[in-house]
């Protein structure tokens, strides 16, 4: 009795030590894995196109309210954060992948929201799409392609990818109508990414620029009566 | 023990602390499944019903599939490397 008592209990211990030499172990390996901040934010860029998913919502009234109190929540979320960093209160080391620049300046990821937000919910979503598409994919794309081809081949591509993403998202308007809307979205979205301000992202310009180009041209035509926008892409489930 | 113990507790407020490690799963995982769901909604309301409405729902799905993979693996491949190096 005695004897197979002993057993036991070696047993439950030696599992234990072994669970708990397991378990330091693989914490090691954890915290031995190092993430690369150059792809971090490129990949955090494409996780963006994501938020399409906001026009599938419901067509419903409270979901209508969520669709516009939670993005603002998110964004003012954001922007206490942002503030709290740059104040010193928030340690910079914590922000992964933040550029030496953004040390004392709102990082990129706040502007991009912004932009979102505001293509969300004052513009239509046939300009809204497009825009976002611009900032998720273009803007790596250009940033990869400028680091192997060089600056001009580099927003030439962009130019291109932009063009495409204009006219899958538009393929229901007229021809004439696709092709200025393609040429016009493509050239804001590049100079947007191309222009650097110093208070301005180029995450929030490359979604703005193309956008204001496109609501100028809309309510221009809508005011001589002609009105270019197309179906919408997206329908709510 | 208690030095083991500590050990494991410091590893674990170290894991804590890197956000980007806690990132990297959804930044890879929410675009695939949104893609996958636009896909999904194009085939129930759009091609099993034979409308042409919801053709929009499959360029996106299919757009937000392959952008996201192009990125994702180049990412993944500089996490194994780094970790292959220790």
């Amino acid at each position: 009795m005695f004897f197979s008592e002993m057993t036991a209990r070696d047993a439950f211990k030696l599992t234990k030590k072994k669970m708990t030499e397991y378990q330091t172990e693989f914490l090691e390996r954890m915290n031995a894995i190092e993430v690369d901040a150059h792809w971090f934010r490129r990949v955090f860029h494409t996780f963006a196109a994501s938020f399409l998913f906001y026009y599938l919502l419901p067509d419903e009234e409270w979901i209508n309210l969520g669709k516009i109190v939670l993005p603002i929540i998110i964004v003012l979320c954001m922007v206490v954060v942002e503030y709290r960093r740059i104040r010193g209160d928030l340690d910079h080391q914590r922000f992964f992948g933040l550029r030496n620049y953004e040390k004392k300046r709102p990082a990129s990821y706040l502007y991009f929201g912004v932009g979102v937000l505001i293509l969300f919910l004052l513009f239509p979503q046939q300009i809204a799409i497009p825009c976002i598409l611009c900032a998720s994919f273009t803007d790596p794309i250009i940033g990869e392609s400028r680091y192997h081809l060089g600056k001009k081949r580099a927003y030439a591509i962009g130019f291109v990818i932009s063009a495409f993403f204009f006219l899958v998202t538009w393929y229901r308007a007229d021809w004439w109508v696709l092709i200025l809307v393609s040429l016009l979205g493509a050239t804001g979205a590049v100079i947007g990414e191309a222009r650097k301000l110093k208070f301005a992202d180029d995450d929030f310009m490359i979604q703005m620029v193309p956008a204001i180009l496109l609501l100028l041209m809309w309510q221009g035509l809508l005011a001589m009566g002609i009105n270019m926008l197309p179906p919408p892409l997206l329908h709510p489930l | 023990m208690e030095n083991k113990n500590d050990t494991r507790k410091e590893n674990i407020q170290k894991l804590l602390l890197r956000l980007e490690l806690w990132f990297a799963p959804v930044l890879i995982i929410v675009p695939i499944g949104v893609s996958l769901f636009f896909l999904w909604d194009w085939y129930a309301r759009g091609f099993s019903t034979g409308s042409s409405v919801h053709d929009g729902e499959l360029f996106l799905g299919l757009l937000l599939f392959v952008g996201n993979l192009v990125f994702d693996i180049p990412f993944l491949r500089s996490l194994r490397m780094f970790s292959k190096k220790e």
